[in-house]
């Protein structure tokens, strides 16, 4: 394993070389010439978790968003998948079994983590503790007291939050989209008469996990142990790891889970809820096994001013037929309302994770809306495991009534691992 | 315990997983036949809950794939009943398990399906099973998330659990809030383990100890390895906000200040931000 080296960072280097004068012979590419991003624009990467997604948000929010990226070191826990990645970040890459050593690193500038959810959280809590900026896959945290836990630190050490998904770019691009959320946000609806269906795009049923998972030997190359982390420590079965973890509570949450994220952003955005959650959750779901995920047919979610909100799995058991899908438009609107919501300015264009890093400000993608994004999937999903209809406080951020409920909303983790 | 004839016919009525070894396969037909078992096992009382554990495997020495799940639903079952007795005599007739002579995996089953079900009238039980370092993680969690009656337990425990069940102990008061472990608190910011140190500062920062100021800092400035340093750190600013919050400003002051003054080095800039942007916001 290629050992990192201690002392000298990057910005150390570039202080010691003009102290020293010599500029006149450092090599081109450090001083960042045509075709050259300097250094100081280039950002140091540190990526935690090299499975499958490992290393897409760099590409997504770093090198599409126009900025350069160098990946300095990776972590896993499997010693297969840190081979790989230095196979596809170089051998440069300085490879690590702990995230702890990796966060070690003064010549970090940004961690990017893509460990299944139930590590995410514990880790974007340590990267903001260590100074780093934060890139973190999608679903953002495995409960929801992880995502109050994630915002505090982000916003105690001024760093910079990505979630990975970041469907409110287009949403911000839409008219219509537009015209929502300056509605929604001008204060002057008292009641949202919307209801907002997304209807399939769940795989719900591939995403049930198994019932008859039987103990395995633990490979060799894989710490089982720290895998594990915050969650129980489960007899080693191969479904637990690598791509099927979604499948389980311990690890994720099923479909709901892994996508919501992805389809609440620009919902969130364009309803103008970034800073709140719903109140009242009902679903329609099998009964729910203790380890595995199952399957749902629908969740209904509504907001305190009326909005709905419905996630129909379009799979498995009947459809949504409740109510119907309603978009909000100015039509909505008395004349008088409407004519204050149109001289109203457009919303600002959400900002990209490069342009966030230089100026010091929220990105899009922040983790403030990504916490409130994925508790819609968390509230749905703890109203499937009850079998029950939930009511929400979205400022104590507590179930209301339901003592059971809020054990889900805060778990206590295995040593020694807190939030 | 041979398992009766009736229960054995009631499980024959929960519906078996799909070939692929999961529940995909569910239809209403069958979700009904879930739930009337489950609501069977329900009226059997203790008698059933004792049958249903019976019918438990370790993980890997049987097929228990229906009495899991079926336990797991009638444990979810009284939770929503609206029936506190009913829910309260399952918790009770789960515990009185937990000390059995069953199986290990078993016991840790029945632990784990406390932390949905149970509630003060199982601290006790579960307080003894802290003692048990294969169950004590679980029992740990379970009493955390239960809440009521908890922190007793903890406390008792606590001189008689050593290594990572003392942690575990050491961190679950932690999670409660729990005041009268200030003093394990402190005395965990000496101990030989960083682990137990970085529990004992996360402890004091919980409690918003205000006496802790110094002791906490000192642990901040002289932790050695970096992830207690980050950790101890944090705790300090974590406890200086809790201090603020319950109006104790100069302590709070007294923190932010030291650590604008202290972290000087270039790694720390986040640190020493975190500290001016906190005074700033305080005047």
């Amino acid at each position: 394993m290629h050992e990192r080296t201690g002392g000298m960072n990057r910005r150390g280097f570039l202080k010691g070389a003009a102290a020293a004068g010599a500029l006149a012979v450092v090599p081109r590419h450090v001083l960042g010439g045509p075709g050259q991003a300097p250094p100081s624009e280039t950002i140091a990467v540190g990526l935690v978790g090299c499975g499958g997604q490992g290393g897409e948000d760099v590409n997504s929010y770093i090198k599409n968003a126009g900025g350069s990226y160098r990946m300095i070191a990776a972590c896993d826990v499997h010693e297969g998948r840190l081979a790989g990645a230095r196979k596809k970040f170089g051998e440069h890459v300085y490879l690590y079994t702990d995230f702890r050593q990796l966060l070690e690193r003064d010549d970090i500038d940004v961690v990017s983590i893509a460990t299944p959810p139930h590590w995410h959280a514990l880790v974007c809590i340590a990267a903001a503790q260590a100074g780093k900026d934060i890139l973190c896959e999608k679903p953002m945290t495995r409960f929801i007291a992880e995502g109050r836990a994630v915002v505090t630190a982000v916003k105690r050490y001024g760093r910079v939050f990505q979630i990975g998904t970041s469907g409110r770019f287009g949403a911000h691009k839409s008219g219509h989209g537009r015209t929502i959320h300056k509605i929604m946000r001008s204060g002057l609806l008292e009641r949202c008469p919307a209801v907002h269906i997304r209807k399939g795009g769940f795989p719900v049923k591939r995403y049930c996990g198994r019932v008859d998972l039987q103990p395995e030997p633990v490979p060799d190359n894989l710490d089982w142990d720290l895998y594990c982390g915050p969650s129980p420590l489960r007899p080693y079965h191969p479904h637990r790891f690598g791509w099927s973890h979604r499948y389980y509570w311990d690890y994720e949450g099923g479909s709901l889970a892994d996508f919501a994220q992805h389809y609440m952003d620009p919902f969130q955005w364009t309803y103008g809820k970034d800073d709140t959650s719903p109140v009242a959750v009902e679903a329609l779901a099998a009964p729910a096994h203790p380890e595995a995920c199952g399957v749902w047919a629908w969740v209904e979610l509504t907001y305190a001013d009326g909005l709905t909100l419905v996630l129909d799995g379009n799979e498995w058991g009947p459809r949504y037929d409740r109510k119907p899908a309603h978009r909000l438009s100015l039509d909505d609107l008395d004349e008088a309302t409407r004519k204050k919501v149109e001289a109203l300015p457009d919303p600002e264009k959400p900002r990209s994770f490069v342009e966030a890093v230089k100026t010091r400000k929220p990105s899009a993608g922040h983790a403030e809306a990504a916490h409130r994004a994925v508790t819609i999937a968390h509230l749905a999903n703890i109203a499937i495991r009850l079998g029950r209809k939930i009511r929400y406080d979205p400022v104590k951020e507590e179930i209301v009534g339901d003592e059971v409920a809020n054990r889900l909303v805060t778990q206590p983790m295995r040593e020694p691992w807190h939030l | 315990m041979p398992v009766s004839d009736p229960l054995k016919a009631l499980m024959d009525r929960f519906p078996e997983p799909d070939a692929n070894g999961t529940y995909v396969n569910l239809d209403r037909e069958k979700i009904e036949a879930m739930q009337a078992v489950v609501a069977d096992l329900c009226k059997g009382g203790r008698e059933s809950v004792l049958g249903l554990i019976d019918m438990l495997a370790e993980p890997g020495k049987g097929d228990d794939i229906k009495p899991h799940f079926a336990f797991h639903l009638l444990a979810v079952h009284v939770t929503g009943l609206g029936d506190e007795k009913t829910r309260a005599d399952f918790a009770r007739a789960v515990a009185s398990q937990i000390g059995s002579d069953r199986p290990k995996g078993v016991r840790k089953y029945l632990v784990q399906e406390l932390q949905w079900a149970g509630g003060r009238e199982v601290a006790a039980a579960l307080g003894r099973a802290l003692l048990d370092p294969d169950l004590c993680d679980d029992a740990a969690r379970a009493l955390a998330a239960i809440g009521d009656g908890a922190a007793d337990e903890f406390l008792a425990a606590l001189s008689k659990v050593r290594g990572p069940s003392r942690l575990s102990v050491i961190k679950k008061l932690a999670v409660l809030r729990c005041r009268k472990a200030a003093e394990a608190f402190r005395k965990a910011l000496g101990d030989a383990d960083a682990d137990v140190r970085i529990a004992g500062a996360w402890g004091l920062a919980r409690i918003a100890d205000a006496s802790a100021v110094d002791a906490l800092l000192a642990a901040a400035d002289g932790a050695r390895e970096h992830w207690e340093r980050i950790n101890t750190t944090d705790a300090c600013l974590a406890l200086a906000d809790g201090l603020q919050a319950a109006g104790r400003k100069a302590e709070a002051v007294r923190i932010w200040t030291h650590l604008r003054q202290t972290r000087t080095e270039h790694a720390d800039a986040h640190v020493r931000e975190a500290a001016q942007r906190a005074l700033e916001a305080a005047t």
